[in-house]
């Protein structure tokens, strides 16, 4: 699984694929004080971003892929 | 180029062809039904075919084509002369793109732009209405609509107000070092997810790309009425990559990404602090907006091709000269009058054509008038006349058209930077203007395979096969002037006339023969499944080695190879090959293979088929064959391992112990042979046990002409097919010894059994001999045996077509067939293999 459910947290893992995203939205409709956890992903689907940008979570730790990183802080723009 | 792509190719061909045909039929006939479906199912069908490959642009247009189509056939849109147009130009596209793909194996980039264009154009036909309900159409009207307004700099406003300071600076330094910078505006269709896209990535892997931002287009639903599935994003991205390069990348999404030139002027670091969301840059009092309007992507005909007629050089007067003095010469020519109507005509089409190109077509009206009176007066002077009158005349209109093209500035494909005028996309423009440069007329498709009907090859055979004994009758004819009418020159002649009709004749014979070459790889094709699912069914693990698949044979027999390929095959799997626990038993690799190799040794196809099974155990076959009665006692004692293997070709021998549904009912081998044997093909085989089984078939190349050495007996010939002879000799009858009843002689140390020719067709006369008390000797091999016949004499060898005996003759068992001879007479071709 691309992508961990915990119980405050959300991490992604390297490659998070579409079929994550319905997951995803549903894991943030459920509990929307999760936090992310990107730190070991190195690219995740548009769909997921989406959600990632309709749901503004707080992020504790972003990506280390400097390029995806770049790519999320400006989608994520206002907070970042 | 690979199999699937070639035939893809010449289907693509046909079905181009057919369209055009069936939009000309529905010219006529505009309401047939039929057709509207038949053309449907051929877009369709084509462009289905294009999706198997990555040509999207071809399937693009295809796709419009088909929606196009789809929707005249439903009535929802009528047929007219318009949609027939636009679906011929599509065609013609289609047919420009194979000859691309032909030659390069791909779609270059370039024609993203017209594939995008020609769909627009075709989608443009159908009734406004029918947008709606496709996401992509709404997604791209968008897309236009950016393109109309000035708004759509706003966009590259956010785009430079987001810039980060250090990445400002570098692409400023990058854009003023000379290097062009593009903005894209890359905005997925919202279903895009369905399709398998990932617009991210896609966007990541923008080539030389500096920046990149996501940023919806229209505002986030809140999380609890997010669709997850529906992409509302855009991308801004900023790169150094060529704009080529881009369309390259972003060629499945062309109508989805708009891309502006980035005017360093933008990138200046007092732009962006002076800009801001209300001021874009470049928007600053001395521009107006709608000048920085974005290039889209798809560049509308910037570089349409200049109108027709176009004047070349200043050398074109003095061509022009020529071509005039040349027509008056034609036309001061006496020559014979029967060809002077056709001079006349082509004088009056090369001058009509010239009053053309030069912009007058009432001269070229006058041009016809004068041919129309020559014609009827049968005097040449009115075209000579007009010549004399209008040469000044179209010397100055074609200096003036050479003129005004020189001073006429290049066609605008050059980079126009922002605030001059770059040409507005004009619909309109677009909807007629779409030319490839080539029309259907002219796009010569030239097909590198034909379709023939099997029976025209075989009629091109049959004559042949006639042309063959016409010629065979030359030398005939030649020994006749010599002999009967006594002249020598003439026969020699005749001679040197027939050689060289031979040497044409033969190779014409074996262009025929190559055109109905075929690879095994037709056969073999079969086998890679049929292994597989025998080996499952019997258990044992099987790796099947092909080799040699683009050896090519006649037709006919890589057909009839199919059939007895296939026994072998069976029988090397299913008594051949053990079971892994049995191979590991006796150590060997658990995985058995079974090799099957097509090779050409000179004018015969080899097909060896090899297991590393358990072999043949020529006792096992010995007794067997004998228990059936196959052979008797003697046999049994005489024949050594290598016969004796090759009794398995014997009828009603089964070796298995069990009769599987596979083999061993005893009719596999025999039936093999006889197939073999019936395209003049040998098997054998050669065993070893516990190593494995060789089978070797070997078959002519073609059956269709057969060389024949001509042999003479009690003044009667016959043919013995070359196959069979192993040499010619002559024997002394002191050399000729009898043991018992038979006849033998000893031949380089061999015994070799002698008979007569005359006595096994019941002739009843003597072999002659010749004045030195020799005796001709044709030896002859069959099924393994040489032996000797005795002959009164040799003749040529001589290729023929051989024709089965028919009717009450097809029981004679001594002949396998006869043939027509040059001098008319039929020749009856020995069956080696029964008179043995």
């Amino acid at each position: 699984m691309a992508i961990q459910f915990k119980k405050n947290r959300i991490v992604f893992h390297e490659v998070v694929g579409v079929e994550e995203a319905e997951s995803l939205l549903e894991a943030m409709q459920g509990n929307s004080s999760s936090k992310v956890d990107l730190a070991a992903c190195t690219h995740l689907h548009t769909a997921s971003l989406q959600v990632l940008m309709a749901g503004r979570p707080a992020i504790v730790s972003w990506p280390r892929d400097a390029e995806l990183r770049a790519w999320i802080e400006t989608a994520l723009g206002a907070r970042s | 180029m690979n199999p699937l792509l070639e035939q893809f190719l010449s289907e693509s061909r046909e079905f181009s062809q057919g369209i055009g045909e069936k939009l000309m039929q529905l010219e006529q006939a505009p309401a047939d039904q039929g057709l509207i479906q038949e053309l449907f199912r051929l877009v369709h069908t084509l462009k289905g075919n294009s999706g198997l490959f990555t040509f999207p642009e071809m399937t693009r247009v295809l796709h419009a084509g088909e929606d196009l189509l789809g929707m005249v056939r439903e009535g929802r849109i009528a047929y007219s002369r318009d949609l027939a147009d636009r679906l011929l130009e599509a065609v013609d596209f289609v047919g420009l793109l194979c000859a691309d793909i032909e030659a390069t194996e791909r779609i270059d980039a370039s024609r993203v732009e017209d594939s995008v264009r020609l769909a627009e154009s075709l989608r443009g036909l159908m009734p406004a209405e029918s947008f709606k309900p496709t996401v992509a159409d709404t997604r791209r009207m968008a897309a236009t609509a950016n393109i109309e307004t000035p708004s759509a700099v706003a966009p590259a406003t956010s785009l430079f107000h987001d810039l980060p300071e250090a990445t400002r600076a570098h692409a400023l330094s990058q854009s003023q070092a000379g290097d062009l910078l593009h903005w894209l505006c890359y905005t997925p269709m919202s279903d895009c997810f369905f399709q398998g896209d990932d617009p991210l990535f896609l966007a990541r892997q923008t080539p030389g790309l500096l920046w990149g931002k996501v940023r919806p287009h229209e505002p986030l639903p809140a999380l609890a009425d997010l669709d997850t599935y529906r992409c509302v994003l855009t991308f801004d991205l900023l790169t150094a990559a060529p704009r080529e390069e881009l369309m390259e990348h972003f060629r499945y999404v062309p109508d989805q990404v708009t891309m502006v030139e980035v005017d360093p002027r933008w990138l200046a670091p007092e732009r962006a602090e002076h800009a801001s969301a209300v001021n874009p840059p470049g928007s600053s009092a001395n521009q107006k907006p709608s000048e920085l309007r974005p290039r889209p992507l798809p560049v509308p005909g910037s570089d349409a091709l200049p109108a027709m007629p176009i004047a070349l050089s200043h050398e074109e007067p003095a061509a022009l000269e020529k071509i005039l003095s040349a027509q008056q010469h034609i036309l001061m020519l006496d020559g014979e009058p029967e060809s002077r109507a056709g001079r006349l005509q082509a004088v009056a089409l090369v001058l009509a054509n010239l009053a053309q190109g030069a912009g007058d077509p009432a001269a070229a009206r006058e041009v016809k008038a004068a041919l129309a009176e020559c014609l009827s007066t049968g005097r040449n002077d009115l075209l000579l006349l007009w010549i004399e009158a209008s040469q000044e005349h179209l010397l100055q209109a074609y200096a003036a058209r050479a003129h005004s093209l020189d001073s006429q500035p290049a066609p605008a494909n050059t980079i126009s930077p922002p605030g001059t005028d770059v040409p507005e996309p004009n619909p309109a423009k677009m909807e007629d203007g779409i030319k490839f440069g080539r029309r259907s007329e002219d796009a010569l498709t030239k097909p590198k395979s034909l379709k023939v009907d099997q029976a025209k090859i075989d009629r091109l055979m049959n004559l042949i096969g006639e042309l063959m004994v016409e010629k065979n009758a030359l030398p005939f004819l030649a020994q006749r002037a010599e002999d009967q009418y006594g002249v020598r020159e003439l026969s020699r002649e005749i001679k040197g006339q027939y050689a060289s009709i031979n040497r044409i004749v033969d190779e014409m014979q074996d262009a025929i023969m190559q055109v109905r070459m075929l690879a095994v790889s037709v056969v073999f094709q079969r086998f890679p499944r049929l292994v597989r699912d025998l080996s499952r069914k019997l258990g044992k693990d099987v790796q099947l080695v092909l080799e040699g698949e683009q050896t090519e044979a006649d037709k006919n027999i890589i057909e009839s190879l199919a059939d007895p390929l296939i026994h072998i095959v069976r029988n090397s799997l299913d008594h051949g090959l053990e079971t892994p626990a049995v191979r590991r038993a006796c150590g060997k690799r658990e995985t058995g293979t079974l090799s099957i190799r097509a090779a050409q040794e000179a004018d015969r196809v080899v097909i060896e088929i090899r297991d590393d099974g358990k072999g043949i155990d020529p006792a096992v076959i010995k007794r067997k064959a004998y228990e059936k009665g196959l052979i008797d006692e003697a046999a049994l004692e005489r024949i050594d391992d290598r016969e004796a293997v090759n009794l398995i070709f014997a009828a009603g021998l089964s070796t298995a112990e069990v009769v599987s549904d596979l083999s061993g009912r005893g009719v596999g081998m025999d039936v093999v042979r006889s197939a073999v044997e019936k395209i003049n093909g040998t098997v054998v085989v050669d065993s070893q046990v516990g190593k494995g089984t060789t089978l070797r078939i070997s078959l002519p190349l073609s059956m269709a002409v057969t060389q024949v050495m001509v042999i003479q007996t009690d003044g009667q010939l016959f043919g013995v097919p070359m196959d069979n002879v192993v040499e010619t000799v002559r024997v002394p009858r002191s050399a000729v010894h009898s043991i018992k009843q038979s006849l033998t002689t000893v031949l380089r140390g061999r015994i070799v059994p002698l008979k007569a020719l005359n006595t096994i067709l019941g002739i009843p006369a003597n072999p002659l001999r010749n004045p030195d008390d020799e005796l001709a000797v044709l030896l002859v091999q069959a099924g393994g045996q040489v032996l000797g016949l005795l002959v009164d004499g040799f003749k040529e060898t001589i290729g023929l077509i051989q024709k089965p005996l028919a009717g009450f003759l097809s029981g004679l068992s001594a002949y396998s067939g006869s043939a027509l001879m040059g001098d008319g007479s039929v020749l009856m071709i020995l069956n080696v293999r029964e008179i043995v």
